[in-house]
Formats: C-alpha cells, sequence, structure tokens
C-alpha cells in the first residue's frame, strides 16, 4: 500500500481500536475505476485482456485514476452486492466482465446517474450503461482459412462454452472461413456450458481427437486446457481473447485477441469530460479491437497471402463473412446471394450454416 | 514417541466459550502477517472482514439474506447428520427446488394470481424432497451410499438446469442466453425491511429453526431418528426402523434445501439462471457443523459464516485483497476453531513406550 494520510489514518485507526469506522475518503481528482470478472484474473484468457485494458487507464492517467480489480465473482445475488459495494466505496466508474451481471448492474446505473458504466456481451442500454463486445468472428474467419490450409482429415472441431449468439457467429465465420479455402471441410461443436472449467474442456477436446478431428478452435475458454491438449495429441489449436502460444509451442495455430485499450480509454475520457453516453459498442478490427497474432508458421504462403488479403478488406469494412449465399445445416438458403447481415442478425444469431456437423441444442 | 489424543470426559466450559475467540485472535494474527507480506492496508482488511458486514441496516439486511438459505439448509441436513445419513447433495436439492418453483413463473410470466407464490414455494418444497428421496430409496433398497448417490444426483441436477436454461426455459427475447425470464410481481417475495434486499424467507427460515429445535428436543420421533442411524440394531431391537430413519433424514434435508431453492428465485434473482446457487448447500454442511449439529448453534453459524462471506467480499472492494487472500483468510479461521475445539474436547499425551 501507498503509505499517504488516507490510507495511513485507515490502517491506524482500524488496527488500534479496532471498533472506529474508517470512513472512505476519496480525493476527489482521482477516478475510481473498479472491473468486475467473473474467472479468476490470471495470466490468459478473457478476464485477463479485461485487466490488461484497465492497465492502460492507468498508464495514461497514473496516480489520477484507482483500479480495483474484484476477479471470480460468481453472477447472482453475490455479485450485485459487490457492485453496490464499489458505487458505495466511491467508484464511479464500472466494468462489468460478465453477461450475467446485466440486471444488476442496470438497477445500479439507474440508481447512480453520477456512475458510468460499460458491461460486457449484454443488449440492453441505459443513458449511463454501455453494453460492448468485439467481432470475434472477423478474426475466427481468417483462422478457418488456416485451419482449412492446414487439415488433413478435412475435419476441424470446437469446444464452445455456451450457445449464445456470440459463439455461434465465431463457429459460423469458422466454418465459413474454412470453406473458403476447401468447400468439403466440415466442423464438429462440443459444449461444455462453462466459461471456466478445465476438466470438462480437456474431456471435450479428447472427444473430438477421437472422432478425427485435426485442428481445435477453443472458442471463449478462460484456461489453456484445450490448446494443451491439442499440442499432446499433435493437432493444431487456436484460441480467443489472449494468446496460449507458450502452452502449445509447435502447433498454436494463432490467436484471435482483444485489446480493450482503446475502447476504456476513449469511455473514461468521456466520463470525466462528463460527455458519456450509454450505446451498444460491438468493436471491429477496424477498432483495433480485434486482432489475429502469432500465425503458425506451417500455413502455407500462398494461404498467407490470401488471408493478408481477406484481412485487409475486413478491417476496411469491404468484406462480411456474413454475405450470401448461405445455407445452413438443414441445406435452405439462409442468406440470398449479394446479401449481408446486418448486425442486428448477427447480434441475434440462433443457426448453424452448412458443413457445422453438430445441431444447435435447442 | 506416539503422540495420543485421548476423549476428555467432560470438556471445560470457560474453554468451550473462549473456542470462537482463539481461534479469531489466531486468525487476526496470521493474517495481519500475510496482509503485510502481501502489502495490503491490514487496517482495512480486518475492518472489512470481520467488522463492516455488522455496520448499519443496509450490512445487516445483506448479512439476513445471506445467512437465510444457510440456517435452512443446515438445519435440514443436521437432522440427517445426527442419525448419521449423510447427505451431501443440499446444493442439487436446492437447484431442483429453484427449478420446480420456476415452472410456474416460466409457464405463466403475465400471471396475477396470488396463490403464485405460495404454490412455488410448496412445490420448490417437495421437489427438493423428491430429488433427496431417490437417494433414500437406492439406498433403503440397494443398500447404495447416500453420500455418494446425493452427490451424483447434483452434477445431474446441474445438468437439468443448464437443459432448461438452454432449450425449453430460455427467455424467448433473451438473444439465446441461459437464464429465464424476469418472473413477475406475484413470483417474488415481499421484502422484510423497505429499501433492502432482504425478504421474509429469513423469518420461515428461523420458523424452521424453531421447528428443527422442537423435532430434537421433544418428540419422540427426533429420538428414534437419533438412535436409527447412530445404532441401527439397537434401534431395531427397540422397534424403530432404520429405513425411516434414512428416508426422514433426506427427505428432511431436500425439503429444507428446496425450499431455499424456491425462496432464492423468488427472492434475489428474480428469475431462474446458471447461477442460482453459489454453493450454499455445501457451505451448509460447514454451518451445520460449526452449529454443533444443534439447531440453536446452526442459527449462530449461520449468521457468523454469512458474515464472513460478505467480509470477504467487501475486502475485495475496499482493501484491493486478491480472492486466494480471502479464501486464505476464512480458511484459517475454519482451521483454528477446529484444531481449537479439538484440544478442548481432547487430552493430549505423548508415550515414550515402542510402537504398540
Amino acid at each position: 500500500m501507498s503509505l499517504n494520510r488516507r490510507n495511513f489514518l485507515k490502517t491506524s485507526l482500524a488496527a488500534s481500536t479496532a471498533i472506529a469506522l474508517p470512513i472512505p475518503a476519496f480525493a476527489a481528482d482521482v477516478l475510481n475505476v473498479a472491473l468486475i470478472v467473473p474467472s479468476p484474473a490470471a495470466d490468459v484468457g478473457w478476464s485477463h485482456t479485461l485487466e490488461l485494458g484497465t492497465k492502460a487507464l492507468e498508464a495514461k492517467y497514473g496516480d489520477k485514476i484507482k483500479v480495483t480489480l474484484l476477479e471470480n465473482i460468481a453472477e447472482g445475488p453475490d455479485a450485485d452486492r459487490i457492485m453496490n459495494k464499489t458505487v458505495a466505496d466511491g467508484n464511479t466508474f464500472l466494468i462489468l466482465g460478465s453477461f450475467g451481471y446485466m440486471e444488476g448492474g442496470l438497477k445500479l446505473a439507474k440508481a447512480h446517474p453520477e456512475v458510468s458504466i460499460l458491461h460486457a456481451s449484454g443488449y440492453k442500454t441505459a443513458p449511463n450503461f454501455s453494453p460492448f463486445g468485439a467481432r470475434y468472428y472477423q478474426g475466427t474467419y481468417l483462422m478457418g482459412m488456416a485451419a482449412a490450409s492446414l487439415t488433413k482429415s478435412k475435419k476441424l472441431g470446437c469446444v464452445g462454452a455456451f450457445a449464445i449468439p456470440e459463439l455461434i457467429t465465431s463457429i459460423n465465420a469458422f466454418t465459413l472461413g474454412a470453406q473458403s479455402v476447401d468447400p468439403a471441410i466440415e466442423v464438429s461443436v462440443v459444449w461444455v456450458n462453462s466459461w471456466f472449467d478445465p476438466a470438462s474442456e480437456q474431456q471435450a477436446a479428447k472427444a473430438l481427437l477421437s472422432q478425427g478431428v485435426d485442428v481445435i478452435f477453443s472458442n471463449a475458454q478462460d484456461t489453456p486446457s484445450v490448446i494443451q491438449t491439442a499440442e499432446e495429441a499433435g493437432v493444431y489449436a487456436f484460441n480467443l481473447n489472449s494468446s496460449m502460444k507458450t502452452y502449445a509451442p509447435k502447433k498454436y495455430l494463432g490467436v484471435v485477441a482483444t485489446d480493450w485499450a482503446p475502447y476504456f480509454l476513449q469511455s473514461v475520457d468521456a466520463h470525466l469530460a462528463g460527455t458519456f453516453k450509454g450505446a451498444s459498442a460491438w468493436l471491429s478490427m477496424a477498432d483495433k479491437c480485434v486482432i489475429v497474432a502469432d500465425w503458425n508458421p506451417d500455413i502455407p504462403a500462398d494461404i498467407v497471402a490470401k488471408i493478408t488479403d481477406v484481412q485487409a478488406k475486413l478491417e476496411s469494412g469491404a468484406f462480411s463473412p456474413f454475405t450470401g449465399p448461405i445455407t445452413d445445416q438443414s441445406g435452405a438458403e439462409h442468406v440470398a446471394a449479394g446479401v449481408t447481415l446486418g448486425d442486428d442478425m448477427i447480434l441475434s444469431m440462433d443457426w448453424h450454416v452448412k458443413g457445422v456437423t453438430t445441431p444447435l441444442p435447442k | 514417541m506416539k503422540l495420543v489424543f485421548e476423549r476428555r470426559e467432560a470438556a471445560s466450559r470457560s474453554a468451550t466459550l473462549a473456542t470462537p475467540l482463539i481461534a479469531l485472535g489466531l486468525t487476526i494474527l496470521t493474517s495481519l502477517i500475510l496482509f503485510a507480506a502481501l502489502g495490503k492496508p491490514a487496517g482495512q482488511a480486518l475492518y472489512s472482514l470481520l467488522l463492516e458486514p455488522f455496520d448499519g441496516w443496509y450490512n445487516i439486511s445483506e448479512l439476513l439474506l445471506k445467512m437465510g438459505p444457510l440456517m435452512l439448509i443446515a438445519q435440514g441436513l443436521a437432522i440427517g447428520f445426527r442419525a448419521n445419513v449423510f447427505n451431501i447433495g443440499a446444493e442439487g436439492q436446492l437447484i431442483i427446488g429453484a427449478i420446480c418453483a420456476s415452472a410456474l413463473p416460466v409457464y405463466f410470466p403475465e400471471g396475477t394470481s396470488p396463490l403464485m407464490l405460495p404454490a412455488m414455494i410448496v412445490m420448490g418444497a417437495v421437489g427438493g424432497a423428491v430429488w433427496a428421496g431417490l437417494a433414500a430409496g437406492l439406498r433403503t433398497r440397494f443398500n447404495a451410499n447416500e453420500i455418494l448417490v446425493t452427490l451424483m444426483l447434483t452434477l445431474i441436477a446441474t445438468q437439468v438446469l443448464n437443459y432448461l436454461l438452454l432449450g425449453p426455459w430460455k427467455d424467448p427475447h433473451g438473444f439465446n442466453f441461459p437464464q429465464s425470464v424476469m418472473f413477475p410481481d406475484v413470483a417474488l417475495l415481499p421484502i422484510l425491511l423497505p429499501g433492502t434486499r432482504v425478504n421474509i424467507s429469513v423469518l420461515a427460515a428461523l420458523i424452521v429453526s424453531g421447528l428443527a429445535y422442537v423435532l430434537m428436543r421433544h418428540r419422540f420421533s427426533g429420538y428414534q431418528l437419533l438412535v436409527g442411524g447412530l445404532a441401527p440394531r439397537a434401534a431395531r431391537y427397540a422397534g424403530f426402523s432404520e429405513d425411516r430413519a434414512v428416508l426422514m433424514s433426506l427427505l428432511f434435508g431436500g425439503l429444507a434445501a428446496g425450499f431455499a431453492g424456491a425462496c432464492e428465485v423468488a427472492g434475489p434473482l428474480g428469475q431462474l439462471q446458471r447461477s442460482v446457487s453459489t454453493g450454499y448447500g455445501y457451505s451448509a454442511i460447514i454451518v451445520a457443523y460449526l452449529g454443533g449439529l444443534n439447531p440453536l448453534g446452526i442459527v449462530i453459524s449461520a449468521f457468523l459464516m454469512a458474515a464472513l462471506f460478505i467480509g470477504g467480499d467487501n475486502a475485495m472492494v475496499s482493501a484491493d485483497l486478491p480472492v486466494a487472500a480471502v479464501f486464505v483468510f476464512q480458511g484459517l479461521l475454519l482451521v483454528f476453531y477446529l484444531g481449537s475445539l479439538t484440544f478442548i474436547r481432547h487430552r493430549v499425551t505423548f508415550s515414550w513406550q515402542g510402537p504398540a
């Protein structure tokens, strides 16, 4: 702890008398930011990238900002209490790192108009409450192209956390990207119904391997289990959010990384200027939020050139993976030729494209 | 050298009363060192962990909210534990209770009948009892170990919950997210203290505690339960049924856990969601034993356990403690308490004779 007057007073008061109640007193010119995440922040994964985003805030504002990280907070009544507590303690900028914090966060936003809240992967908005997310599907499309160039069995696999639109779109784009290189590619999916469950993730990866899958997409896991299992089996794998290359030095296909720093900085700037406005932010490659990196050197040069080309079009907005014709699992044409799906259709996607062999849980 | 733990004939009364204080003192000392090593404000941390949960009406209301399910489930479990029937799956019974209670508001989200809430509570409690009853049936019929069966039924309950939330009970306007619709007002428990989240279920939990006390102390069936579990042969000789003890133990446990599950969805959650419980079913086992399996002791231990949980969350917010340090603190308190209790209940002697 830094030994300033406030902390010294607090510590000595509480320690010496034990019943004296230290009053949370924050210097007015320091912005207190709380980041609440559902899993341990650890060294990799979703929560880790959010934490990195707040590090950029600290780097810019220095001692004018204080970030409190609250990790491993289960969604539900406890999370609501903890959010209330952060505001009571003087935090006026909150970053809520999970969908399940939505209702509690929204109530809090309404009760405290002076507080600005960013909420990950939700769909509700309030004047001081902004949902945010990343267009992972842009990156997974490119990963699909790379995977198609390396697979021998023409069977790709995906371990998915929850069958929600965000993950479904990633899998569909991955499949479409692979089919753009080789139309015969098939993708099977295993849902583990958890964001953080190393044992189930490992089992799911093994189940895919036993089906002859030779590239695995670790879709929204906060642990390197899938990546490690694939490396041991000599099979390529990639994941989202932050690089796990150290866990799979040979067979790491790459990462669809997210950088929240630009968005967090922009939101905090707006909050400090008093111009924060609740609005949905679905961030893309053009926003420098979705980044593909750590490509495996085994990818053939002609595919690398193709990927670079498509990536440029994704960044400029000239190309969307969800441009027709797209056939769904039943074989029916879901998106007509020449039509590009709008954001609302992508955000609520509840169907798989043809080539994904596993039916969607209903 | 041999270390012998010999049970004292009677534990010192004053020492028994001092146990919590000894444990608290040791925990504070150890954690002061820990927090200092971590470079965290020790005074603020201890204040958040130990005192803040009791500071003011708002904090106390949150304490009551958290203690309700712990107390309820622990009372139900203690009946079984006293009879040596180990229901480890209260978590699953809670989940099934929450599911059964949610059926009404999920299928009638526009409902206005004032009967909805009472019906939900009954369905939740019965659902929990039926889930525990499965384990009772397997134990009395096939002699399947109830510890394993209740534990494994919890895994099944979780999958049933996942199935419903990802499938038929998913909120149709919820973008496929695994959660139900928000419940209508008639499906929600009335708030006890205006402006807080604590609802009347905490009163129900206190009433259940009173009933548990009466059952244990003043009812012949309570005695039968105790003997049936502790000494099945003696019980059979006396004409008490061991099967009945197993069945009653598990049914009471399931009833209480299912009731608690119903109160969670009809209380602070207001919908059925994946994290319907944050481990209440498991924490209640600790609460039951810390309370000495005594209905009055459980009321106190549930209150203190709730304070410990809330204090841990507070310390993360206010004193910047990492979550692992909070777990270490909570673990230290339990270990020191149980450790002190062992020394108070047992006499330790060293014997220098060779191996016997």
